[in-house]
């Protein structure tokens, strides 16, 4: 089950302190990583909700923070709305289509699973591919950024912006983590581990599965938002299965299952690709075998071997002094 | 409290449960006893809803819930024990009875509070370990506990529903004469207005808590009746020496 051990609450608060720290100091470009490490880590939050805790694995993640990117930027541009309100509209309607999909796809587990939000995220991309409405391949530009200077902030400012990225990878933590520990987690996590006893208990299984999901969605989506107002353009390759895929390499990297992990795997994936990119463009082999080791060490990602090593210490400590006491 | 009328199953050609007419009162503790292959398991899978029949029906608490699925007869009091161990594996044994018991109460969709922490949740917990002696190991991974241990979760978690009948696949399945005997004090413990049926093969803890016996054998009802009857019952002995085709 989920919870702030020492260990996540000591490591989110040094990668709070630390990037904020590093938004106050870095120059434009270190900004930029700042604000592309953050759209990531929201949607790898989202990815974790579903995939690590409840056993989900989805390839429509690119899909859904595609479409919180495409809602929010034609709300905005076109239908008039201020940024906020167009971000909620975003979230709003991708949550809704998790929904609808997590409905769909909750009576198949494993590879099907995969498969079927596969196949829905790759609708969606040819949908938006193909649609004049959503400019077809040359995709839109013009998603505004949230105008905050009535509060004195102006976030066409770069270290504003970053630290505004920051603050919604802390809100969609503190969304996902609350979802964890609600009724609704507890029994996303059960269903990982033996769906068939769940609803020998009594639960609606296909409802609790595209009730997660739809949450996850929302997180995307506000992933999306976030991503459109940092490029101030959106493109269907948002949407792409890479997408998705990429964020579940960034989950396994960080520590499927953790939460925490995933963030720490963002930075990882982030700052890697833009060090290792400027010495070699085969970037993506270099992250492949480092992603490559990580799962055949069995490690659980790089957050995850820290914490598993800590808890199965712990916990056989305990089981040892029951069976002792008994 | 649980009744069925006829009911009838088949896998391909081969018919697993013939025309099963049960009654169950409530607080009635009743063993069906029945070699492998008898259709024991079966019966359960279609009482609990795993499983359709291709007849007959199937009443809960007077209603008939023969079309309703697993989730819905769990939630009209149903609950079950498994042959096989079906936990919560990696989870400790507090968040598995927690669990259980949140979701039996309708708190596992909710959004707002943890149900782990609720009063009720944690009281039922409470309650629920010392009846199935798990006190000491609630702290302890499921995957770090013996397989005794494990048998008793599997039928903590099915009290800790808090049904009005309560079907036990075996529960002795697998454990040494100890911890046999460990059912049987735990089972003779449980409340009088609990309606029990067990499946189990362990005669001893089948004469010992049941009020009635029904007795399976090639998917049909072969015997049922008061546990004194079904001792000197030369049918019971011709069953489980294998004399039965010949009797």
């Amino acid at each position: 089950m989920f919870t702030h051990t020492p260990l996540r609450l000591t490591t989110l608060a040094l990668l709070a302190a630390g990037s904020l720290s590093y938004a106050y100091a870095a120059g434009f470009f270190g900004l930029e990583i700042l604000a592309e490490i953050a759209t990531l880590a929201i949607l790898v939050i989202a990815l974790d909700l579903v995939a690590g805790f409840g056993g989900m694995v989805s390839l429509c993640h690119g899909a859904l923070l595609g479409v919180g990117a495409y809602v929010f930027t034609v709300a905005a541009n076109d239908a008039g709305l201020t940024a906020l309100p167009a971000m909620v509209l975003a979230v709003v309607l991708s949550s809704a289509l998790a929904f609808a999909i997590g409905a769909v796809c909750a009576r198949s587990t494993g590879i099907y699973f995969i498969m079927a939000t596969l196949a829905f995220g790759q609708m969606a991309y040819s949908y938006v591919f193909q649609s004049p409405l959503f400019g077809g391949d040359d995709g839109l530009s013009g998603a505004p950024r949230p105008d905050l200077t009535a509060i004195g902030i102006d976030l066409t400012d770069s270290r504003a912006f970053a630290v505004y990225a920051i603050l919604l990878v802390a809100f969609a933590y503190l969304v996902a983590a609350r979802t964890l520990r609600s009724g609704l987690g507890r029994s996303l996590v059960g269903l990982h581990h033996n769906e068939k006893r769940l609803r020998a208990l009594g639960l609606t299984v296909w409802r609790a599965k595209a009730s997660a999901f739809a949450i996850s969605g929302a997180l995307a989506a506000l992933a999306g938002c976030l991503a459109a107002q940092h490029t101030q353009y959106v493109s269907p390759g948002l949407l792409s299965w890479t997408v998705s895929g990429e964020a579940l390499v960034v989950v396994i990297l960080g520590g499927l299952g953790t939460l925490t992990g995933p963030i720490v795997g963002a930075i990882l994936f982030v700052v890697l690709k833009h060090e290792i990119s400027a010495i070699t463009p085969y970037w993506h082999a270099i992250v492949g075998i480092i992603l490559i080791t990580v799962v055949m060490s069995r490690a659980k990602g790089v957050f995850g071997f820290i914490e598993s090593r800590w808890d199965d210490r712990g916990a056989k400590t305990v089981a040892k002094e029951a069976e002792a006491d008994a | 409290m649980l009744e069925t009328r006829d009911l009838s199953k088949s896998f391909g050609p081969i018919q697993v449960t013939k025309g099963v007419s049960l009654k169950l009162q409530q607080g009635e503790r009743r063993v069906i006893l029945g070699p492998n292959g008898a259709g024991k398991t079966t019966l359960f899978n279609q009482l609990v809803g795993e499983l359709r029949p291709d007849s007959g029906t199937i009443h809960l608490d007077g209603a008939d819930v023969t079309s309703l699925g697993v989730a819905d007869r769990a939630r009209r009091g149903l609950s079950r024990s498994y042959q096989k161990n079906t936990l919560f594996d990696g989870l400790t044994i507090r968040e598995n009875l927690g669990l259980a018991t949140a979701v039996a109460l309708g708190k596992g969709q909710g959004l707002w509070s943890d149900p782990l922490h609720a009063p009720e949740v944690r009281e039922t917990v409470k309650e629920v370990a010392a009846q199935v002696d798990l006190a000491p190991y609630l702290e302890a991974r499921v995957d770090a506990v013996s397989y005794g241990i494990r048998r008793q979760l599997e039928v903590g978690i099915a009290l800790a529903a808090r049904p009005k009948v309560i079907l036990m696949d075996e529960p002795t399945s697998g454990v040494g004469p100890e911890m046999s005997k460990g059912f049987h004090r735990l089972l003779k413990a449980l409340p009088r207005d609990l309606t029990i049926l067990i499946i189990e093969h362990d005669m001893d803890l089948a004469f010992d808590v049941a009020d009635t016996i029904t007795v399976l054998n090639y998917g049909e009802v072969v015997f049922d009746g008061l546990p004194d009857a079904a001792k000197g019952s030369q049918l019971l002995k011709d069953i489980y020496l294998g004399a039965w085709e010949d009797a």
